[in-house]
């Protein structure tokens, strides 16, 4: 199945002289994990934007080019309709909470969906469970951490049982512990629950060994879209505002010093670039 | 006056009041205020602020109760000379016991008045007052924006300090100069904060589409109010109270001090 | 030269957040307080302009008791760009911003004049000049904010999570302008949670946790001891993860240069040798 899918997407906000997307074309397939990186401002925030109908029903503007969430062509359908199959988490902790208990926050977008209260009784059980913040269930959202916010956030989102997850910079108002923890908690939706992500990140050394592409936009237009390993391999990245992992600096290193064999591949993580050198040591 | 705002704080707690339905509570505390207007007369009056102060301590919120009342000290004061003053301007009326006893009795009244409300918001979560309107069939557009109010105050409160610590740090000095110069040094305070709140409300906007607010007419609620037993009880009682002393005040023949 | 004498900070509800604290840094260094949120990096920030005054102890600036001085007096010495500073701008032209505080500090008109032109120039905004504050992207805004306080060209220049949301080119322009303030004689104290940034940086580091100092010390020595870093909650740099987990070709946990690493790698692993 085909989560999303864009053809010659162009968007230009109302207002605006400069087109912020440029004829993007692509394919997500369910159960991908897929990084959107590039420097600020290139467009990563408004395409994802345009995966849940808030381009074009929310925000003005003009949009060339068709997309399409779960087969439903997001010009015919509202935010709410599409809402229920791409959930959207953002930025900041602080704005996307807005009940007195973190109870109310998760049962929000339910009330609003009519659903009878039984089934959100369920299912605000099941989204406090996934996400493993049972114990925060009468909490006053005000009082939670960065971190627990997020987390509440998502949760508030996987209530909807949508397929896709689009993330708008979860992790840029955490710090690096509670960043990591949440990451974490989202490759598990990946992995445990197969929904389908779409991350727009920075912070990609914590990302990069579980995803499964990674698609890198400058200035509205795709650049260079496949698997993270061949990606950091074959291409400088930098000048797109992508940090390189550090170990990856390293790899590129020895290649270049030490004809470091392809066959071992670029390891992304610490763990997997340690365990490639054992088994090297070992032979 | 913070002290009356904290008494106008919800303070957590278990109790017997605390546990009322919160409309139940509302009507109560209407019924009182009620009767401190029907009657003028002291003794009743300090029935009433007898009643409240009762209430108040099964609620086990007395001290805060309390407080509030002392904070409203200033202002009753204010009251009392205010309309003394006006009693003396009126022609023919000179300085009396009894009009400086009438001033009082005003400025008594109005303490029964202000407390009575007291009770209700220091016993009453702002979920149950969501609850409450909600119940009452005011539209959820307007419960939302309340509760949003009330949720997001000590966020902007929180904005404010920051704002204000970000431009003493850039010489701002607030306490100087005379009152026109004065409300100038707020523009650096004040169009900051506004901006934020407008950012505030847009990102809250968003958020609330992706979270289907308005998607369907007949929303359903998670959690809704349930009138008990105890609650039936409180109210015939109260009501019945409040029946005697409108019979007392105007159906019968009794002279009260 | 800041002084912080046994300072301790109780918040008004009670809560501690500095615990003890005494330190000193030396004009001309650059210093990174690290140590997970709630630590009391920012607290400690606070206390350099006198926002924030010891309940017990006392904080000296270049001499001056911050309890005896007025925020305004202490920052014109010590300038502290907060991290939501875009949230503090309100003037119709960003050259008005950068002239508010030196308007407050009472710098004669012609001196005002210069001050803005240079701040414009050195954080490249030149062309921003008449433009709307509000109007700046998430960058421009960052550089505003950092150019409005270098303007009055304080002593001490504070930092509060420089690099939060940016990417790696505007991280990139962030070290350089610490460094080229530096280098202008100015003692930098920046708080991050920023690993490699603070890695690139190396700065002395302050490392925190729970309100007190637990570490101060050299970058290399602090980003190394991992153990310590993990009880802060702090992640260390992937040089350090990468070389402590390669002790079986006998690394010890380091802070150095990918290039360095890999030559090292290199030399200890001879079966790579041999495919070359």
């Amino acid at each position: 199945m085909i989560a999303v899918k864009t053809n010659d997407l162009s968007f230009k906000y109302a207002g605006s002289s400069e087109w912020t997307l440029r004829e993007v074309n692509l394919e997500i397939r369910e159960g991908e994990f897929v990084v959107l990186a590039g420097k600020s401002g290139c467009g990563k925030s408004t395409l994802l934007r345009c995966f849940n109908g808030l381009i074009p029903h929310f925000y003005e503007g003009e949009m060339i080019g068709r997309v399409e969430v779960w087969g439903l062509d997001t010009r015919e359908h509202p935010p709410y309709i599409l809402s229920q199959y791409a959930g959207m988490v953002f930025q900041n902790p602080d704005n996307q909470l807005f009940a007195l208990t973190v109870e109310a926050d998760i049962a929000f977008a339910l009330e609003n969906l009519s659903i009878p209260r039984d089934e959100i009784r369920k299912r605000v059980d099941q989204a406090l469970k996934i996400m493993d913040i049972e114990e925060l269930r009468d909490r006053s959202s005000i009082e939670l951490s960065g971190g627990q916010k997020q987390k509440v956030a998502i949760a508030s989102i996987l209530a909807m049982h949508p397929k896709i997850l689009l993330l708008d910079e979860p992790t840029s108002s955490l710090d690096p512990f509670s960043a990591k923890q949440l990451i974490d908690a989202i490759i598990n939706l990946n992995q445990r629950y197969r929904i389908t992500i779409l991350i727009a990140e920075h912070r990609l050394e914590m990302l990069l060994p579980y995803a499964s592409r990674i698609i890198i936009i400058d200035n509205g237009r795709i650049i260079l879209d496949g698997n993270p390993r061949e990606i950091m391999e074959k291409h400088d990245v930098i000048p797109y505002g992508v940090s390189i992992p550090r170990i990856v600096k390293v790899v590129m290193q020895l290649k270049k010093t030490l004809n470091y064999p392809l066959i071992l591949g670029t390891p992304l993580s610490v763990d997997e670039f340690a365990s490639i050198l054992r088994r090297w040591e070992d032979k | 006056m913070s002290s009356i705002l904290r008494g106008l704080q919800f303070y957590p707690g278990k109790t017997v009041i605390h546990r009322l339905d919160p409309r139940v509570k509302l009507l109560i505390s209407l019924l009182l205020m009620a009767t401190a207007a029907m009657y003028i007369e002291v003794t009743i009056i300090t029935i009433v602020i007898v009643v409240e102060a009762l209430l108040s301590t099964v609620a086990k919120v007395f001290s805060r109760w309390a407080r509030t009342v002392y904070g409203a000290a200033p202002l009753i004061i204010l009251v009392f000379i205010a309309n003394f003053l006006f009693k003396l301007s009126m022609p023919g009326q000179t300085l009396s016991f009894q009009s400086i006893y009438e001033s009082l009795q005003l400025a008594y009244r109005l303490v029964a008045f202000l407390a009575s409300f007291s009770i209700f918001f220091l016993t009453t979560t702002p979920e149950e007052l969501g609850m409450a309107l909600t119940k009452m069939k005011v539209p959820y557009m307007y419960t939302f924006a309340f509760i949003s109010a009330i949720r997001f105050t000590p966020i902007l409160a929180e904005e404010l300090q920051s704002i204000v610590d970000a431009q003493k740090s850039r010489g701002l000095e607030l306490e100087k100069g005379n009152i026109i110069s004065r409300l100038r040094r707020y523009i650096p305070i004040l169009v900051p904060l506004m901006v934020n709140v407008l950012r505030r409300s847009y990102e809250l906007a968003e958020a609330i589409e992706v979270k289907c607010f308005g998607a369907k007419k007949n929303r359903t609620y998670l959690k809704e109010l349930k009138m008990t037993t105890k609650d039936w009880i409180t109210l015939s009682v109260s009501i019945t109270l409040f029946t005697i002393a409108i019979y007392i005040r105007y159906f019968s023949r009794i002279t009260i001090p | 030269m800041i002084i912080f004498e046994n300072v301790e900070y109780i918040y008004p509800n009670g809560f501690k957040a500095l615990n003890r604290i005494n330190l000193e840094i030396n004009s001309g260094e650059i210093v990174a307080l690290m140590g997970e949120n709630g630590a009391g990096k920012t607290t400690l920030l606070k206390h350099l302009n006198g926002l924030l005054k010891p309940t017990s102890g006392r904080v000296l600036i270049d001499g001056v008791d911050t309890r005896h001085s007025t925020v305004a007096s202490l920052s014109r010495k010590v300038g502290i760009v907060f991290q939501n500073a875009e949230d503090m701008f309100f003037s119709p032209t960003i050259q008005e911003e950068i002239a508010f505080a030196l308007n407050n500090f009472n710098f004669p008109g012609n001196v005002i004049k210069k001050r803005v032109d240079w701040a414009l120039k050195f954080m490249e905004l030149e062309e921003y000049r008449m433009k709307s504050p509000f109007l700046l992207s998430g960058g421009e805004k960052k550089r505003l904010a950092v150019a409005i306080i270098l303007a009055w060209s304080p002593d001490i220049v504070a930092l509060d999570e420089p690099t939060v949301g940016q990417d790696v080119l505007q991280k990139e322009k962030m070290i350089q302008i610490i460094k080229q303030a530096n280098q202008q004689g100015k003692t930098i104290v920046i708080s991050s949670h920023d690993v490699e940034f603070i890695a690139d940086l190396r700065p002395r580091i302050i490392l925190m946790n729970k309100g007190r100092i637990v570490k101060d010390g050299p970058c290399e020595e602090v980003l190394t001891d991992i153990p310590l870093l993990q009880e802060c909650r702090i992640i260390p740099p992937q040089i350090v993860s990468l070389t402590s987990k390669l002790d079986f070709l006998g690394f010890k946990p380091k802070l150095a240069r990918p290039e360095e690493v890999a030559s090292e790698i290199a030399k200890r692993v001879r079966h790579l040798v041999k495919y070359s």
